[in-house]
């Protein structure tokens, strides 16, 4: 009797043990990953603080001088205007671009007209082109209507915006998720397609709407290859990827490294402000979109 | 070898495992031959179809009107002189837009007629009498006359289409006045913008958007890949570009007697693509589910702070971060020299973290996962939370332990529900320019392959290679697009192998 | 207020799918007409049709002498309940309620009038301020007809309004919908699956089956004179009894012998027999469960049978019984009929006579499977 109560004793604490090794062994993996994904900006951060003559890459890891020199020298530089100029692109793009993947995936979502399938399958088919390949041909025809380089901020909110029609799937998911019988029951109410747009869909769609306003506002500033084409050379017209870029170049480098941290800093921190407030939406949109495919 | 049902389920479980894989291999041709069938359907449908609407234009003629028959000339004609006033002139409008510019001066009937030969006559030198030199003179612009005799091309059908629009219209309203009803007047056609007819409206500017800055780039860049547009053959300042047939794409694939190196390097770089862009969905992918169980595992404290820590990491644009990372993991970086200080690299030796082949290719595919993981692990665990608990619990009543949980459960659920994802995404990776680029710019440089278009080098995927080549001191824009072209082949041919054998389209309602 | 015609209606879906095959209806004012059949029947799609939710491939629908084939839905005048509600889940009941008379531009005034008279009749003013979400199901369902209510429109279309709602639930509202009809008094167009509804709640019946009507008629008509086995066994419950038999004639009297007893058919059903110029043939033989009679001695033209399920249900009893040849019939008995004594040898295996009333028989051809006393 007593021996049975002692193996199931041990039984018990044996899973409970085994549980809390296990546990241990994940606390432990994650606060490494913790350090690992979070060393990076940490660093960055410190070494804007870098003051001192070497602007280079160093072994310090923590600042022997810290200073506000790097910040400060940002203002000689064009940064200011790189900035403004992604700003600029990522206000108007996410607006646009919002209005056209709604008019788009609503569309697609919600009428049953004859060419759906045909323009479904046909945007999929154009989707597996390179997109790249068509910057060589933008750039030249921007660069006829005189939108390049120094003026490449209006060309490139026309590239970004022109195409975004193609990036529906995700909102149409969200869209296919509220049921038709609303639309119905409003066009019986009375109301016209339009209306029905406006007053119902709208107002349900308010996750994807964010969703889609924050990945279009957050795409120019990650955009390189684009943004880089088309400013061909000339400072005024970069946005900060393609400027910051240049100052990590074998030439700037070791003049630049830590303005670039800089530089880096006042970019993202109020990207991720922004991005942490409306995390719940990124999250939705993303889950959502995988699901669906 | 047919089995039934039953048969099948009484073999060993090897053999079932030996039937599945082959049928997987018998049906890569069935579907690639399926294809072919459907693209034969497809010709044939729309065969048929033209010869059905062109019956339709001939017979509207003979028993129209004579107001449908002035139609045919003039378009609009039929609207207007029955009241529908605002699509009549609209119609017309277009006609006379599309008239002026086709027979103007330099207008779409000068662009087609140069089109075949891309320019006669180059850029050349010119006798200037008021400063009695030579001064170069520019002639015929090749690239324009193979933009706009594109844009002339897509005009031209867009005339045929309306005007058949115009056609059917004129039938149309014979047929609604002769049973005595009454037309839409131009109010309705207005108010039906908003209703009826909404996505005509919501697509229009999305569509035009589309097919002004995607399609017909594309179409204009596919015909690039016949030509030699090149920085040196730039159409306009310097030589005139030319139709050269199939030529690029011999030099690409090594076909003929040519120089092979392209070829060779075509080989090695899509070999590399491939390989990165396999590990780098399928690291991700498995990596990103484990770090969402681990969150999700029941007893682990503080879930929410482990994974707003990784969300953050998505938030900073990645151009900073993978910028600097890669300075991070150079020759003289912060890694080499933290090595060095601690004593574990002797004096200035360093690691080839991302300067030699075979290290580079593995420190991209690592510091991807750096990347990948917050992605992964956010949609991991949105699907893991939605996996029914019951079949959980009905597993553990089965007996079933948490391996066993994990590969008859999970594992299925999520690649059941991610299929399509890992499509898009494993093709997201061939075409991810961004985390080569900003890490290490293709390099190092492949020394074999560095006599090739672009200097390629070992870590450079294909499009990446394309970049270098467009924006390369040649500006090969030809190879460039002969690149894009059979990406778009590769990429589609897996799509479709993959699209076919993918249970989620298969049995869509499996899991649901 | 408005009469509802259907002439030829068809429904084609993607070209070659028939939903709905020539489908002809005269709806008269004032009228509740219920559209009843298994899923896929063409039911609902109809109802759509007439909505103007779905396109109408060809004939004609008229309300009130209008052609209507192409007014949008809300130009047609109509309201609508649907099966899942529909409710808006951003806006309060006030506002769900509100939304068609705003939409009209009624002053607010008069809006307030309206929604307040209609919350009031359903009993959900209490619950004016809510989101849809707050509700129950039973709630969510008056909120969903008082939306159609307050509109005044020439139809009422519902669309199985209930079936979301649970059996007691759906018992108390089918007999709010009675109630609501006097009150409205309109044209009614109600779609449901569960025969039980259209029985109590329709005026008309319209029995439908793979896109075709089956019989059109009123509640008595169709359970006492179905047309052809499939209305017969639809409607009614437990379903009708059906047996394969031959039908005879020994001069001016007419037999039928299900498992070899042989059945004189008399009455009413024997002279209309001989009246119809009926031919002797194979036929299947039909009689509901509440029709058979349960003897516990064996008699002349009593079928022998042994019992094998016995359910109580409270006012009546359901057997399931055996005849010799395997067959199974059901038999509906009431429990105040029954002596204590006799209730008690219902057990597994007891053996039992089944009695068929001649006036309670149906005889349908057991080649074309239509009734061989209704005619067109």
């Amino acid at each position: 009797m007593k021996q049975n109560e002692n193996t199931s004793l041990k039984k018990h604490m044996g899973m409970k043990a085994k549980t809390r090794v296990s546990n241990t062994i994940i606390y432990i993996i994650l606060v490494l990953m913790t350090i690992i994904w979070l060393f990076p900006f940490v660093s960055i951060v410190l070494q804007s603080f870098r003051g001192g003559p070497v602007k280079g890459m160093t072994n310090e890891i923590i600042p022997s001088i810290w200073s506000l020199e790097n910040y400060v020298a940002l203002a000689k530089t064009d940064f200011f205007r790189w900035y403004l100029n992604t700003l600029i692109m990522a206000l108007f793009v996410s607006v646009l671009q919002t209005v056209i993947v709604l008019c788009m995936s609503y569309t697609l979502s919600r009428f049953r007209f004859k060419m759906r399938k045909g323009l479904m399958r046909f945007m999929l088919i154009l989707g597996m082109f390179p997109g790249m390949l068509t910057m060589i041909i933008l750039y030249r025809v921007l660069k006829d209507l005189g939108l390049t380089q120094a003026n490449a901020v209006p060309g490139l909110i026309l590239v970004y915006v022109a195409s975004s029609g193609m990036g529906y799937y995700v909102s149409k998911g969200f869209f296919d998720t509220i049921p038709k019988s609303l639309d119905e029951a409003a066009r019986i109410d009375g109301a016209t397609r339009a209306q029905v747009l406006t007053k119902i869909i709208l107002p349900l769609a308010k996750p994807i709407v964010i969703y889609t306003v924050l990945t279009s506002f957050m795409a120019p500033w990650g955009d390189f290859v684009f943004a880089r084409y088309i400013s061909f050379g000339a400072s005024k017209g970069m946005n900060v990827a393609v400027g910051l870029f240049n100052w990590l170049s074998k030439d700037q480098i070791n003049s630049s490294y830590t303005m670039f941290c800089a530089g880096g800093v006042i970019v993202a921190i109020p990207v991720t402000i922004i991005f942490m407030c409306l995390q719940k939406y990124y999250v939705e949109g993303v889950t959502g979109g995988a699901v669906k495919g | 070898m047919k089995l039934t049902d039953l048969e099948y389920l009484k073999l060993p479980k090897w053999r079932r495992a030996l039937i599945k894989i082959a049928q997987f291999f018998i049906s890569i041709p069935k579907a690639f031959l399926n294809l072919f069938v459907k693209i034969g359907q497809f010709f044939k449908k729309a065969g048929l179809a033209i010869g059905r609407e062109i019956k339709d234009i001939v017979l509207t003629f003979k028993n129209g009107d004579w107001k449908t028959r002035i139609s045919y000339v003039i378009m609009g004609f039929g609207n207007i002189t029955r009241g529908q006033i605002l699509r009549g002139l609209l119609f017309l409008l277009f006609e006379g837009v599309f008239l002026f510019f086709m027979f103007k001066p330099t207008g779409g009937l000068y662009w087609l007629s140069m089109l075949p030969s891309l320019g006669k006559e180059g850029p050349g030198k010119a006798y200037d009498p008021v400063y009695d030199t030579y001064v170069t003179a520019y002639h015929d612009n090749s690239f324009q006359i193979l933009l706009y005799g594109v844009l002339t091309i897509f005009f031209i059908i867009a005339f045929i289409f309306t005007w058949r629009l115009n056609v059917k219209q004129n039938k149309l309203a014979q047929q609604i006045l002769d049973s005595g009803k009454k037309l839409k007047s131009g109010k309705d056609d207005l108010r039906s913008m908003v209703d009826d007819n909404f996505h005509k409206t919501l697509l229009a500017l999305p569509l035009t958007g589309i097919v002004v800055f995607t399609v017909m780039p594309i179409v204009f860049m596919i015909l690039v890949a016949f030509t030699n547009y090149d920085g040196t053959h730039d159409g306009y300042s310097n030589a005139l570009f030319t139709w050269v047939g199939l030529d690029n794409f011999n030099t690409m694939l090594g076909i003929g007697s040519g120089t092979k190196v392209y070829a060779a390097t075509f080989g090695e770089i899509l070999l590399w693509t491939l390989v990165w862009a396999f590990f780098a969905t399928f690291t991700n992918y498995f990596l990103g589910m484990l770090v969402a169980m681990m969150i999700n595992k029941k007893g682990i404290q503080f879930k929410k702070f482990w994974r707003t820590v990784l969300v953050m990491t998505i938030a900073i644009p990645q151009f900073i971060s993978l910028l600097y990372v890669s300075k991070m993991f150079a020759q003289n970086g912060m890694v080499n020299q933290f090595l060095q200080s601690i004593g574990v690299l002797k004096g200035l030796d360093y690691i080839h973290f991302l300067d030699e082949a075979t290290p580079a290719r593995i420190s991209v595919i690592l510091i991807n996962i750096w990347i990948g993981i917050p992605y992964l692990m956010l949609i991991a665990t949105g699907i893991l939370m939605n996996i029914p608990q019951d079949l959980y619990e009905s597993a553990k009543i089965d007996g079933a332990s948490g391996w066993k949980q994990y590969t008859k459960i999970t594992l299925p659920y999520m690649l059941f529900i991610t299929g399509p994802y890992l499509l898009t995404s494993f093709i997201g990776n061939m075409n991810n320019f961004n985390v080569i680029y900003l890490l290490t710019g293709g390099g190092p440089t492949n020394s074999a392959a560095s006599t090739a278009a672009g200097s390629a080098g070992y870590t450079d995927l294909l499009i990446t290679w394309l970049f270098k080549i467009t924006t390369g001191a040649e500006s090969q824009y030809y190879f460039a697009s002969v690149i894009g072209i059979l990406v778009f082949m590769i990429v589609a041919a897996i799509s479709l192998i993959v699209y076919n054998l993918m249970p989620s389209v298969k049995n869509e309602e499996d899991f649901q | 207020m408005a009469n509802v015609k259907l002439t030829n209606v068809v429904k084609i879906y993607d070209g070659n799918v028939i939903a709905v095959h020539d489908f002809n209806l005269d709806i008269r004012d004032k009228e509740f007409v219920v559209f009843v059949g298994p899923s896929g029947c063409g039911k609902s799609t109809t109802l759509r049709m007439i909505a103007g939710l779905e396109e109408i491939s060809g004939g004609t629908i008229e309300i009130d002498g209008e052609v209507v084939n192409d007014l949008q839905p809300k130009d047609r005048d109509i309201a609508m309940v649907f099966q899942n509600y529909a409710l808006y889940p951003h806006m309060t009941v006030y506002d769900n309620i509100a939304f068609s008379l705003r939409l009209k531009k009624m002053p607010e005034d008069e809006v307030y009038e309206r929604v307040t008279r209609a919350a009031d009749i359903l009993g959900i003013t209490e619950y004016l301020m809510r989101k849809p979400r707050a509700l129950s199901g039973g709630q969510r369902q008056r909120v969903a007809i008082g939306r159609a209510m307050v509109r005044d429109s020439k139809v009422f279309l519902m669309d199985e309004p209930l079936s979301n709602l649970d059996a007691k639930l759906r018992n108390q509202m089918r007999a709010e919908i009675i109630l609501l009809r006097q009150k409205l008094n309109t044209t009614f167009v109600y779609v449901t699956h569960d025969q039980t509804e259209a029985m109590t709640l329709g005026d008309r019946i319209v029995i439908m089956k793979d896109g075709y009507i089956q019989q059109v008629g009123t509640p008595t008509e169709v359970f006492d004179m179905p047309k052809n086995l499939f209305v017969a066994e639809f409607i009614g419950a437990p379903k009708m009894n059906i047996m394969e038999t031959r039908l005879t004639r020994e001069g001016n009297r007419w037999f039928v012998a299900p498992f070899g007893v042989k059945i004189p058919v008399e009455g009413e059903k024997g002279a209309a027999l001989s009246r119809e110029y009926v031919a002797e043939q194979d036929i299947l033989l039909g009689i509901r469960p509440e029709h058979i009679t349960l003897c516990f001695q064996g008699g002349e033209g009593l079928i022998p049978c042994s019992l094998e399920v016995n359910e109580m249900m409270g006012s009546e009893l359901h057997l399931h019984v055996t005849t010799e040849d395997g067959s199974r019939l059901i038999v509906r008995v009431p429990t105040l009929g029954l002596s204590t004594a006799e209730r008690e040898s219902l057990h597994q295996g007891a053996k039992v006579y089944l009695g068929f009333e001649s006036k309670a028989l149906h005889f349908f051809s057991k080649e074309t499977e239509n009734n061989l006393l209704v005619q067109e």
